[in-house]
């Protein structure tokens, strides 16, 4: 196997709020292999938003990374200069954002924007950026008529291609998509999903999906990385994760989305109770307050990520009686009563 | 286009504002008590020649018949009779408004150039030692009489210092071939040079404090995130994304601004002699020459209103959300 | 992040005490409240802490016209003017005018700006088209030039002033509390209390007041200083009370007796420190309230 193109390593991430250390990702790891998609998976707040920014490592003023390594093609991003870093933004690490109606600059045509970052960032003279630019709309699927448009006049479909044009302009190896049909109703949320799906396959992407939304991970990711308080608690190919997880809180996302693929025949059981407080964690293992499995090895212990078999990682104590978990865990009842 | 047609129903509301301002200004000058002629009206008069002055200005009709031959003389641009300089109203205005105009937007584009710049600038050094030592000292600008600063600027450059001349627009015997001339002349610059400062001081808080709120937030916005994350030059960041979005409110402020200036020109102009509207204004008043103070006053009511649209306007053009609707 | 998200009824509430207990705790509204402090007691205190009639035309010991005496001279704190006035005492006396005006007149403008907003607000339809067209008006009305004839066609006092002043500057206060209220109105429980019946003046008072009151506070904050500032315009203009001692009359003074030419820094710097001091201290109430009410704004 090749080695990946992206390795995240020990990652640690604080917000600074008050005199308070919020550690929003601690410890996270995960790889990302050339020329697929992974998903990071989680509940709001679960740090994978934090993650994903800090691949860029334009992550907000009272933020920062505390520790481990970002390897990506060889250099690690944790501890390049930030002239080095600033050469690989965009052309080699892009970024979807969630919204893209906030994340296109209101005063300036979309056409400008995509110009803008073509000379700016990958050399181009202005008229092959137009050029490039038009090529770039026609992937995406938009009539480059468009491109004089400001972007308050695309719909919310338009403006996710857009983002997505943007995202593709400087061919970069990785793309890192922040919920990026999120804000779409289903229909679109589909026809976005596999464009990206077949661009990626064209053009050798690798992309990185956060989301919350484990319909979307079972539609479009090879790999997935769950996360919870911070904490990487699984990571495995998707089929794997969603036909035998070996980690409760996987067994309990799972049951709380319907499918993207089929009408939900099933009934949507959320997880009940909330994350912890960042500013103060549990000891042992973070979900062990909503885990209807937990023991008080969970609450004392903090259970490390393993490899259980090849390729699927998990940090939890009781991950070999999964089998017999998962069958517990179909119950509806099992959820309810967790406090 | 559909964005025209709130434009449409604003100038319709601001016409109504004029012709309101207008008929207020009408009620003011004539219900005051005294008769308006008083300061006019020589006690050796006989009756005869009271009556006939007061038949002279129409002042024997009733009230509604004197409210619309103002009205009607309004609209033809006649703006009635100055007791003290025995002219029409009309001319004297037009000769002191383009001296008015000049002050005012001298300093308020030198006031918008530093505020501007000077805002952005804090907004980007934001929670430094500057920014903290600064932002009491803008808001003290705004706190000082006009014309207190006018006398300290007079005092410290003009008589102490003797760099600039007390006050007029020109020294004494001096001639220009036109206005324009006279405009471009050295000795008119120096002769605004202290009042335009005094005004631009006073009036540079507000850009600068908008912009810097502005920016602050803009900053925060996720296309300026986002222009970090394309790895832009901080050039672009801050001034292409961030300071071209922050300005939009503080361009429109500029009209506004006009307004507010043309009435605090008042007491500029009184403290620096310089031949304005303002100025003019406090004379007639003092002088109980009515129809020139009224004149004056409507003139500033016009460019204030006016002012008032060309910010609307302004803020229709220059925000694609509104002008690409 | 985690967004808390308040009970806007009980919020409202604790917002006016916060209100009415001012914001103490922004470094730059305290110093306002402190620069308040000294201000009200020197007006209310000034007989005592003056140590002459303001007004009084003082003589030296050897029976000369005290006039023009430098800071210092003959216990003249801050010197004495052409007429041989104390400038010091002036300056004490006149913090009475400048609170007066700048209190009544701040007053003066929360107070009718609220009603408008209050009733343009709530009852929409056409008392809002009406009042608002008002605003408009008042908002076409050049602010100085009106006070100035106001002034001048009346009997000079500060209350035809103060009225000048309040009959123009409510349109800003109306404006923002009309939108305050109008989203005030929408919100779940100012609905639920129509629906069982309330009356329209008991939900004004009792749900939509308490959470305009602050906005109130905010907005006479910021007059206080445009009406000390007025009120100086138009005493150094020659149409203020002749009776009251106020800065702006000690400005016209000074500038009247060739200070400036005179280099009388003493007798016309101290009047001018005293109103920036003032009205600044409005200023930095404002914020103070601005931070408390907006926290998103500012800083």
């Amino acid at each position: 196997m090749d080695a990946p193109l992206l390795s995240v390593k020990d990652v640690s991430i604080a917000y600074k709020v008050g005199a308070l250390d919020i550690v929003a990702v601690s410890n996270a790891r995960f790889d990302v292999p050339q020329g697929s998609i992974v998903g990071l998976v989680g509940e709001s707040g679960c740090g994978k938003t934090t993650m994903a920014r800090a691949l860029t490592r334009v992550i907000a003023d009272n933020a920062r990374i505390k520790a481990g390594q970002m390897q990506f093609a060889g250099q690690d991003i944790v501890s390049l200069s930030e002239k080095d870093m600033n050469s690989l933004r965009w052309r080699d690490i892009a970024f979807i954002p969630q919204s893209a109606m906030n994340s296109l600059d209101p005063v300036y045509r979309v056409e400008y924007q995509i110009v803008e970052v073509l000379r700016d960032r990958g050399g181009l003279s202005k008229s092959a950026a137009r050029k490039r630019a038009v090529e770039l709309f026609e992937m995406v699927g938009i009539d480059p008529g468009r491109l004089r448009d400001f972007p308050h006049q695309f719909s919310g479909g338009m403006r996710q291609r857009a983002a997505i044009a943007l995202a593709l302009a400087l061919e970069p190896k990785l793309v890192v998509a922040d919920e990026p049909v999120t804000a779409l109703d289903v229909i679109i949320q589909r026809q976005i999903l596999d464009q990206l799906r077949s661009l990626q396959r064209e053009l050798g992407l690798s992309v990185i999906m956060v989301t919350h939304d484990i319909s979307v991970v079972a539609y479009i990711c090879d790999r997935t990385v769950v996360m919870y308080a911070g904490k990487v608690v699984e990571d495995c190919d998707t089929a794997t994760l969603l036909n035998e997880p070996l980690h409760p809180y996987t067994m309990g996302l799972k049951n709380a989305f319907p499918d993207l693929h089929s009408a939900g025949t099933g009934i949507l059981t959320p997880i009940a109770g909330s994350p912890p407080d960042l500013a103060n964690p549990p000891p042992g293992c973070r979900f062990a307050a909503r885990c209807p499995f937990a023991t008080d090895q969970c609450r004392v212990e903090e259970p490390m990520l393993t490899e259980d078999a090849p390729g699927h990682f998990v940090a939890c104590h009781r991950a070999v009686e999964a089998a017999a978990l998962r069958e517990e865990a179909k119950q509806p009842g099992t959820w309810g009563t967790a406090a | 286009m559909n964005s025209l047609k709130p434009l449409l129903i604003r100038t319709l509301q601001l016409a109504l504002v004029l012709w309101a301002v207008v008929t207020i200004l009408f009620l003011m000058f004539r219900l005051m008590p005294g008769s308006p002629l008083a300061a006019y009206i020589d006690p050796t008069f006989t009756e005869e020649q009271q009556e006939a002055l007061i038949r002279q200005f129409g002042l024997d009709k009733p009230l509604w018949q004197q409210y619309f031959t103002y009205l009607v003389n309004l609209l033809k641009g006649e703006l009635g009779y100055s007791f003290r300089y025995r002219a029409p109203v009309a001319e004297r205005i037009w000769l002191l408004l383009p001296n008015t105009l000049i002050l005012t937007f001298s300093s308020l584009i030198v006031a918008y150039v530093f505020g501007i710049l000077a805002g952005a600038w804090l907004a980007w050094r934001r929670g430094s030692r500057v920014e903290v030592a600064a932002l009491p000292v803008v808001l003290a600008t705004r706190a000082m009489p006009e014309f207190w600063l006018g006398m300290v600027l007079l005092a410290i450059f003009s008589f102490s210092l003797g760099w600039f001349p007390a006050g007029g627009t020109r020294s004494a015997g001096t001639e220009y071939s036109s206005l324009w001339a006279l405009y471009t002349s050295a000795d008119f610059l120096s002769h605004l040079a202290l009042p335009m400062l005094t005004l631009a001081i006073y009036s540079q808080g507000l850009p600068l404090l908008l912009m810097r709120s502005n920016m602050l937030d803009v900053m925060k916005e996720d296309f300026v995130t986002m222009a970090k994350v394309k790895g832009l030059s901080s050039y672009a960041v801050v001034v292409r994304h961030g300071a071209r979005n922050a300005l939009l409110p503080v361009v429109t402020s500029f009209a506004i601004a006009v307004g507010y200036q043309l009435q605090g020109n008042v007491v500029v102009e009184s403290v620096f002699s310089w031949p304005g509207l303002g100025r003019e204004l406090v004379a007639a008043v003092l002088a109980s020459d009515y129809p020139l103070a009224q004149g004056a006053f409507l003139m500033i009511a016009i460019v204030v209103i006016a002012m008032n649209l060309i910010a609307d306007l302004l803020y229709t053009f220059l925000d694609p959300r509104i002008s690409h609707a | 992040m985690p967004e808390t998200v308040a009970d806007t009824h009980e919020s409202g509430v604790a917002r006016i005490f916060a209100a009415i207990r001012l914001p103490v705790g922004d470094p730059f509204a305290l110093a306002g409240l402190v620069i308040y402090a000294v201000f009200i007691v020197t007006a209310i205190c000034a007989p005592y802490i003056a140590p002459y009639d303001p007004s009084e035309i003082l003589y030296t010991a050897d029976y000369d016209l005290a006039s023009d005496l430098p800071p210092g001279a003959k216990g003249h704190l801050l010197g004495t003017t052409s007429l041989g006035r104390d400038i010091f005492s002036q300056i004490v006396w006149g913090a009475r005018s400048a609170l007066l005006v700048g209190f009544t007149a701040a007053f003066m403008v929360a107070f009718i700006g609220s009603i408008v907003g209050l009733l343009a607000g709530y009852f929409g339809g056409w008392v809002d088209a009406v009042l608002m067209r008002l605003a408009d008006v008042a908002f076409g009305i050049p602010f100085l030039p009106f006070v100035i004839v106001i002034s001048a066609f009346s009997e000079p006092s500060i209350w035809n002033t103060v009225i000048a002043m309040g009959l123009v500057l409510w349109r800003d206060t109306g404006r923002v509390i009309r939108s305050q209220v109008l989203s005030l109105r929408s919100r779940g429980y100012v609905e639920a209390a129509r629906v069982v019946g309330s009356s329209d003046l008991k939900i004004i008072l009792r749900h939509i007041t308490p959470n305009i009151l602050p906005l109130s506070f905010l907005y006479g904050s910021i007059a206080i200083g445009w009406a000390i500032l007025t009120e100086a315009s138009i005493s150094f203009l020659g149409f203020g009370d002749p009776d009251a001692i106020s800065w702006g009359f000690m400005l016209q003074d000074a500038f009247a007796s060739q200070a400036l030419a005179r280099q009388a820094y003493y007798w016309f710097i101290p009047p001018g420190l005293a109103i920036i001091l003032v009205v600044s201290a409005g200023f930095f109430i404002s914020r103070g309230y601005e931070n408390l009410l907006f926290p998103k704004l500012g800083r």
